[in-house]
């Protein structure tokens, strides 16, 4: 490997042991199965975000192919795959991604630190005959554009542009929801990029958000450790969940890390710290609160059971009562996203730049970074 | 009107030529048998008397060889032809002929032939083997629906057949029947039906039957799980997995190749490691262990699972599936962990480990996997732990299970029981040591053998020192050793007085004086003033006398005047010694100080006797031969 030193390169090694370093504390923040384009019910495509703000797809076949020679000459070390397409979508980590729309002309939303909502045409991910280099991204330039609007202090002085934390969509109505830094969600109308809601009220920057189309209402959740329902048309907040209320952890101030919403759109999973509580919207009460060994930092619904993962290397499934039905080991130490096909694989991300795909059986398919 | 055809065909055949058509002759005697099956009643009210009319054998009632060849060949061809026109008929075959009468069914005509043959062979009027060779044929006739009947038949009369004379005659057939059925049958659509033949064939051999084990323990290696090796389209599986799971069945269906290549134990244990994360990191539920529990009294239960890919997702969430895998673990590890094996065959001691891990671990889930994880984890190691016992029996050579009663056995080979039931070197010895427990009362006995009062015991000798008596120095009695050892032994215990005159007079002086006459009796008598003297004597020399006992090794014909007093008195020692603690013999010649100063005053009489006796040098020499004589008796007793 560096057998030969008479052309030796000081800043090359520099820059190789850097960029080494920067792939093992690269953290994914979230992964999404991309929509299936044939009727393969097979999970192809991953779509990654990661802290170096970069936007990456992979292919799960060619991973798993991979995997087997890789197997075969029994190195201890993960795969190493190498990414489909491969976007510098932000400067900064990039936080959230999410589809909008699951035809062809599916548009692929980014955020990230930078204030910024991008959106990207998967028709230019998947057709990227280019061969990817770490640049070559930079070619490709986002079909939407949205930034944060800035706070106007005294003497025209302006704040920073909030950071985005969390996207959602609602497809129907064209609009786009963030959930920002500024303790502000914004909605953004697609078509014009234009603002079209500010939905104001949390005292804290706000961790996590989900659309509850059915009922044309987003639900945030902040640092200041509550969650809200918000009407999207009038822009005011309906409902404060507070999970921590009727606890003796009254004291103890936990933020809303994350939120989600089953398939009716009625029961909400929401996790404070290491607490994940179960409520019902319609009766707007609390079901169930189980508290976890490690902070929640994803939860997701799959039919009627919650999948959450956390600080620690494990995939909790829990029923809606909060009983644990099963752990899986998974590969990242400590994992920022969860998601599901509908075939039932999961895709858990986190720290280290770890993707660990986990097969409907419990089985790991395949675990790259 | 046929009866009467019959009765006249019957009353044709005595007079039949011997060169009569063969076949003609079959067929007559074939009508007297189904005449016998239509008859009513019970068998033995016809049977034997039927046989006696068709063969006419020398015997009454047993048939020779070639007659019951002859009988054997009749009934195969009437079993074939009443088969045939059953099939013609399109019944049953078991019922062909069956009619109800009165509300009550008759027999049909081969059960009825069959019940009949079989009391013939019961009662051992004809060959026992005779039986199972029709119910050989009549399977072999039948098509598999009607087998099951006539397997129906069989096991109703399984305590007839499995009678040790009829057992040992059609075993074999029997054997083969089954086997040929269990053949013909298939394994996953007749599984109630193979069940009930291996059912029947367990319950009619012996336990300890040989012929159906497996005595090597060979795999049957030929069980190869076959599964698929390209992943499917249009279906989501991690393939991966299902490859690795699937791939554990060919390590389970070869054990013995998993302690010979380690590649290959580490390879097993990898993909098992990955199962049961799998099965760890998804448990069951209760209800999902109702829910996928399809077997449970369903019919169509089949033995082995099918390995398709598509199922793979299902059969992961059904817990007897999982039960079945984790089984499959525990026998395996049962295997290998299994005494009696080649060294290289055992494993290593790292990989001992390793099962122990695996093993709890599978233990571990399978009382996990509802539902009644706990109760089914009992009862699987309980027979696991069985299953051992069946491996040592195996490796002992299958003795049979089945007891001889105990006196048989000791007749059959009493003499090597015999020499194994000594507990004491030999069968006197062991007699001995027996005797008072088996006889309790011996002591109380007035019959007992006691020892003799000396008073007895010296008559004789006495009688002969009598000189009135006359008796002949060579008939004295203290002409033999043994009397005067025994005497000398008896007089030690009851008469010390006495038997220490043995040092001054011999074996004579011990008689007791009461027995002697009063003229012989002076003679023996010590004179009681002579004590003093002897005590002052003996004060005077006592130191050197001790010193000298002290060496009693020293050779006695070693003569001086001193050297045959001291000789004298050690001798005398000895024979003290050798009364008041017989085992001291061979320490005699370092006595401790207790004991000299005992010996030293128990001797006094004598020593001072010995002083005063003028030829004491003549004594000394006879009572040195006396010793020397006992001595040899010692050796020789």
């Amino acid at each position: 490997m560096c057998g030969d030193a008479r052309n030796w390169d000081e800043d090359a090694y520099r820059e190789s042991i850097l960029k080494e370093r920067e792939i093992q504390t690269r953290t994914v923040f979230r992964t999404v199965w991309a929509p299936a384009q044939n009727p393969n019910p097979n999970p192809e495509t991953i779509v990654a975000a990661s802290s170096d703000g970069s936007i990456a797809s992979y292919s799960i076949s060619s991973c798993i192919s991979k995997l087997q020679s890789f197997r075969n000459t029994k190195a201890q070390h993960l795969l190493v795959a190498e990414p489909d397409c491969f976007v510098q979508g932000h400067d900064g980590p990039a936080y959230d991604i999410k589809f909008y729309g699951d035809s062809e002309d599916a548009l692929l939303l980014s955020c990230g630190d930078d204030g910024r909502i991008r959106g990207w045409r998967w028709k230019d991910f998947t057709n990227s005959d280019v061969p990817i280099t770490l640049q070559a991204g930079k070619q490709m330039k986002p079909v939407l554009d949205l930034v944060n609007p800035q706070h106007k202090g005294p003497w025209s002085a302006l704040s920073p542009i909030p950071e985005n934390n969390a996207i959602a969509v609602n497809i129907q109505g064209g609009s786009i929801f963030s959930a920002s830094g500024d303790s502000c969600a914004y909605c953004w109308d697609v078509e014009t990029g234009k603002l079209k809601v500010v939905f104001k009220g949390h005292s804290d920057y706000l961790h996590c958000l989900v659309a509850r189309n059915s009922a044309n209402q987003i639900i945030t959740g902040s640092e200041d450790g509550t969650a809200r329902i918000w009407d999207c048309k009038s822009g005011k907040c309906i409902q404060v969940i507070d999970p921590a209320e009727n606890t003796k952890l009254k004291g103890f101030f936990s933020c809303v890390s994350c939120i989600a919403l089953d398939g009716s759109e009625s029961w909400l999973a929401c996790s404070s710290g290491r607490c994940l509580s179960i409520w019902n919207l319609p009766a707007s009460e609390c079901i169930s609160r189980t508290s976890t060994r490690a902070s929640v930092q994803d939860v997701l619904f799959d039919d009627n059971q919650i999948l959450a993962v956390g600080a620690e290397p494990l995939l909790c499934r829990f029923d809606i009562n909060g009983a644990i039905l099963s752990q899986i080991q998974c590969a990242p130490p400590s994992a920022f996203s969860v998601s599901l096909h509908p075939s039932g694989v999961t895709a858990v991300g986190g720290y280290g730049g770890l993707v660990d795909v986990i097969s409907q059986f419990g089985s790991h398919l395949c675990t790259f970074r | 009107m046929s009866n009467a055809l019959l009765s006249l065909c019957l009353s044709a055949i005595p007079s039949v030529d011997s060169r009569l058509d063969h076949s003609l002759l079959s067929t007559i005697n074939m009508e007297v048998f189904k005449r016998a099956i239509l008859q009513p009643g019970p068998p033995q009210a016809f049977a034997l008397q039927t046989v006696q009319e068709v063969i006419k054998p020398q015997k009454q009632t047993k048939l020779a060889q070639d007659e019951n060849q002859l009988l054997e060949n009749i009934l195969r061809t009437l079993l074939q032809e009443l088969v045939s026109s059953a099939v013609q008929s399109g019944e049953q075959i078991m019922q062909y002929g069956q009619s109800i009468d009165d509300g009550e069914t008759s027999q049909g005509h081969i059960p009825r032939l069959l019940d009949i043959v079989l009391y013939l062979c019961e009662r051992e009027h004809v060959e026992g083997g005779m039986i199972f060779q029709l119910l050989e044929d009549l399977t072999e006739m039948s098509t598999m629906r009607n087998c099951k009947d006539i397997f129906g038949y069989i096991e109703s009369k399984q305590d007839i057949l499995g009678k040790q004379e009829l057992f040992a005659r059609g075993k074999l057939v029997m054997l083969r029947t089954c086997n040929q059925l269990l053949r013909r049958l298939s394994k996953a659509n007749d599984v109630v039906f193979c069940g009930r033949i291996l059912m029947f064939l367990a319950h009619f051999f012996p336990l300890s039957e040989r012929s159906a084990v497996n005595i090597k323990g060979v795999f049957n290696t030929s069980n190869d799980t076959k599964y698929e090796k390209d992943p499917p389209d249009g279906i989501s599986i991690d393939f991966n997995f299902y490859k690795t799971f699937w791939s554990l069945q060919e390590h389970f269906c070869n054990p013995a190749s998993l302690t010979l290549a380690s590649a290959k134990w580490q390879k097993f244990t990898t993909s098992l490691m990955i199962v049961l994360n799998t099965f760890e990191a998804q448990p069951l539920s209760d209800e999902e262990g109702d829910a996928n529990n399809l077997e449970e009294e369903s019919a169509n239960f089949s033995i082995k699972y099918l390995t398709s890919s598509k199922l793979m997702g299902l059969e992961l969430k059904d817990p007897s599936f999982r039960r079945h895998v984790l089984v499959q673990c525990l026998i395996l590890f049962d295997y290998l962990k299994a005494p009696g094996k080649n060294e290289k065959d055992l494993p290593s001691e790292s990989m001992k480990e390793e099962i122990k891990s695996c093993e709890e671990r599978v233990k571990k889930l399978l009382e996990m996997t509802p539902p009644k994880g706990k109760d089914f984890l009992c009862k699987i190691d309980h027979i696991l732990e069985r299953e051992k016992n069946w491996a040592w029996w195996k490796r002992d050579g299958c003795p049979p299970f089945e007891k001889q009663p105990l006196e048989k056995k000791t007749v059959q080979d009493g003499a090597k029981k015999r020499r194994q039931k000594w507990r004491l070197g030999n069968r006197e010895l062991s007699q001995l040591w027996k005797w008072a427990d088996q006889n309790p009362n011996a002591l109380t006995d007035p019959q007992r053998v006691r020892t003799p009062h000396i008073m007895e015991y010296w008559k004789p000798l006495a009688e002969d020192m009598d000189v009135s008596a006359g008796i002949e120095a060579d008939y004295h009695h203290k002409n033999s050793r043994v009397y005067c050892w025994k005497g000398l032994r008896f007089s030690a215990r009851q008469d010390l007085d006495g038997f220490s005159r043995f040092t001054d007079h011999g074996i004579e002086g011990v008689v007791p004086l009461e027995l002697l006459p009063p003229d012989v009796r002076s003679k023996y008598q010590a004179k009681p003033n002579d004590k003093s003297k002897r005590a002052k004597k003996d004060e005077s020399k006592g130191a050197a006398a001790q010193a000298e006992e002290n060496q009693i090794a020293t050779p006695a014909s070693e003569v001086d005047g001193e050297g045959i007093r001291a000789d004298l008195e050690a001798s005398a020692a000895q024979m003290d010694v050798d009364v008041t603690a017989t085992g001291n013999i061979s320490q005699g010649g370092t006595p401790t100080p207790d004991e000299h100063q005992k010996q030293s005053s128990d001797t006094d009489n004598g020593q001072e006797a010995g002083q005063l006796e003028a030829d004491a040098e003549v004594e000394a020499g006879m009572i040195d031969g006396e010793t020397d004589a006992e001595v040899d008796l010692d050796a020789v007793g």
